[in-house]
């Protein structure tokens, strides 16, 4: 990890409607750190996920990436400035191969005459989908077999393998780790320990308490649509870290849940 | 239970596993078992009527297999986006309608015309159908893209209002005879099976087939269809995209409104109806999954053949032709159970 702020969110809130979904939350991430993004369900986590991932723009507050400030007009733009978000429900297409989803929206033309008239260059493609999966430590079958083919768990190893890859300077989890097997989820934790290696702001979101203590740096904990927590994950017991999302650690004394 | 870590992660040689695959594929392909299914046809229908096996048979069924294939092509491609195109039948009788229209009121074209006027207004002709097609399908997707309309209610509305409005054009009967006959008959299938029309279908068909399976425009294609979140995520212009999807298919049932002109000598406007399922059962036939994603060109052409086969082998053997439509209907159940069925096996 390095000092480099290199995505930053002053005071963002969100509304929808009449409803504040997200409340003056300021978040820092640095180049080559992981931090975790939890908090009970309706605690905002997604809605901030969506304002970072640039799939909605907050009601008030600015985003700053590499010190500069962006306004995303869609998570296409976000995208295309260096931050990739995996999704929680699968952002694969099962239909098709593990090279045709890594290379989707971004695919490699054929040289020549044919690539101006829109031909791809497939083998170059499955080559180099095979490369980029096996330097972020994912080693999956032929990356001519389509993506229902995989277990399940493959599947996630292809979708974060994909996000890794692409990108530049963020990368956004939303639940990686969610329904895989113990085994399949550390697979996962080690892509996220890659992505942290290259030099990567990660954000990793999750439910799943002890994957966030083992794989983070920091712990970012949202309660009611506000930041209530953001400290080192060293300061956080899973105890500790379970008292403060319920919100048993601070004001109220503990209640009967 | 020897080595664990071998499960998840570790394949022998990743090329020869394609190339394994791949060969395999081939063999089991839906192209190679619908050509099977085809080439058996052929012999029951030999075996039950000699007379079958012929080139004014063969000819028949090109004719008609010229039409449909280029609507079941824009179907395919439809269907693979997860869509669904009903005005494609009744886009042939209205693109045949008003172009013979254009050509009989506006060109003041008869059959008086021979030699290069002739060919100037065929060529007219073509252009203001296949445009009247590409028309019908902007409004499809603009239907589906702007209004949010749901494709198989946004199609199931202009086929309604092209039915209608092809009737209204024509007065309910043929537009004919604007044309050189001499010169359109050259060019009708039913005279000549490797006639100019059919040459037509056969290359638009090879160099969409091409563009589906090799190029961004069918991979994105398949990706909508497969999963329009993950589509959008990557970045794709889903709506940009379903346009020029809709458009295509609206295009060629212009194509084929002219192919059907050329081929009966006159616009009439009940020249498509009912054409849309003649080109639903050749996609499903061959293989292509109407929850959109999977599906090649090749099943769909050679399902577009089956099709014909079955129906003319059934009116020479001597059922009536009447039970065309049930049959049909028949083919299209019998491919989806089909597609069900190997799923349910474990492939996809």
């Amino acid at each position: 990890m390095t000092n480099t702020v290199i995505y930053e969110a002053h005071d963002v809130s969100k509304s929808y409607g009449s409803v504040k979904a997200l409340t003056g939350a300021s978040l820092r991430l640095h180049a080559g750190e992981v931090v975790g993004l939890v908090g009970d369900n309706g605690a905002g986590k997604s809605t901030l996920v969506k304002v970072l991932s640039g799939a909605h723009q907050p009601t008030s507050g600015r985003l700053e990436l590499d010190g500069v400030e962006h306004v995303w007009g869609s998570p296409r733009e976000a995208l295309e400035a260096g931050i990739e978000t995996l999704y929680q429900d699968s952002s694969l297409a099962p239909h098709l191969t593990v090279s045709q989803n890594l290379f989707l929206g971004r695919e490699v033309m054929s040289p020549g005459i044919l690539g101006k008239l829109g031909f791809l260059a497939r083998r170059r493609m499955e080559k180099e989908a095979h490369d980029d999966l096996e330097r972020v430590g994912i080693a999956v079958p032929a990356s001519s077999r389509p993506v229902s083919a995989l277990s399940g768990g493959q599947r996630q190893a292809v979708a974060i393998g994909r996000a890794v890859s692409w990108a530049r300077k963020v990368i956004i989890l939303d639940e990686p780790t969610n329904h895989l097997g113990a085994r399949q989820a550390g697979e996962v934790l080690n892509v996220i320990r890659a992505a942290k290696a290259k030099g990567l702001g990660v954000i990793f979101i999750s439910h799943t308490l002890p994957h966030v203590l083992e794989v983070t740096d920091r712990i970012v904990v949202l309660r009611l649509g506000r930041i209530v927590r953001d400290a080192p994950t060293s300061e956080f017991t899973p105890d500790s870290l379970i008292a403060a999302i319920t919100g048993s650690a601070d004001s109220e004394p503990t209640t009967d849940a | 239970m020897t080595d664990s870590s071998q499960a998840i992660s570790v394949t022998p040689s990743p090329a020869a596993e394609a190339r394994k695959a791949r060969a395999f594929d081939a063999l089991t392909s839906q192209s190679s078992l619908l050509l099977g299914v085809l080439v058996i046809l052929i012999i029951v229908f030999t075996i039950l009527e000699p007379k079958f096996f012929s080139v004014a048979t063969a000819s028949n069924i090109l004719t008609d297999w010229g039409s449909i294939v280029l609507i079941a092509v824009g179907q395919a491609f439809v269907i693979i986006s997860g869509g669904i195109d009903l005005s494609v039948g009744a886009v042939i009788g209205l693109s045949g309608v008003v172009a013979a229209w254009t050509m009989a009121n506006v060109l003041g074209l008869d059959q008086t015309v021979k030699g290069q006027d002739a060919w100037g207004g065929l060529l007219v002709g073509a252009a203001v159908s296949v445009g009247v097609g590409l028309l019908v399908g902007l409004i499809n997707a603009f239907l589906i893209n702007v209004l949010k309309i749901v494709p198989f209610i946004a199609t199931l509305s202009t086929m309604g209002a092209a039915l209608g409005l092809s009737v209204v054009i024509s007065q309910g009967a043929p537009i004919g005879s604007a044309n050189d006959f001499a010169l359109i008959s050259s060019f009708s299938p039913q005279w000549n099976p490797l006639s100019p029309a059919l040459v037509v279908v056969i290359v638009v068909v090879t160099v969409l087939g091409l563009y589906l399976h090799k190029a961004r425009v069918g991979l994105y294609t398949y990706a909508i269809g497969s999963n329009a979140f993950a589509a959008r995520a990557a970045g794709i212009n889903v709506a940009r995209h379903l346009t020029w999807v809709y458009a295509l298919s609206g295009a060629l049932a212009g194509l084929a409104g002219i192919y059907v002109y050329i081929r009966l000598g006159a616009g009439s406007p009940s020249s498509g109806t009912g054409r849309e399922l003649d080109a639903i059962a050749a996609v499903v036939i061959g293989g292509v999954s109407l929850m959109g994603g999977i599906g090649r060109l090749p099943g769909v052409v050679i399902g577009a053949l089956i099709l014909f086969t079955v129906q003319s082998g059934l009116i020479m053997i001597g059922v009536e032709p009447d039970w065309k439509k049930v049959v049909v209907a028949v083919l299209i159940a019998a491919a989806v159970a089909a597609q069900v069925l190997r799923k349910s096996d474990g492939r996809s």
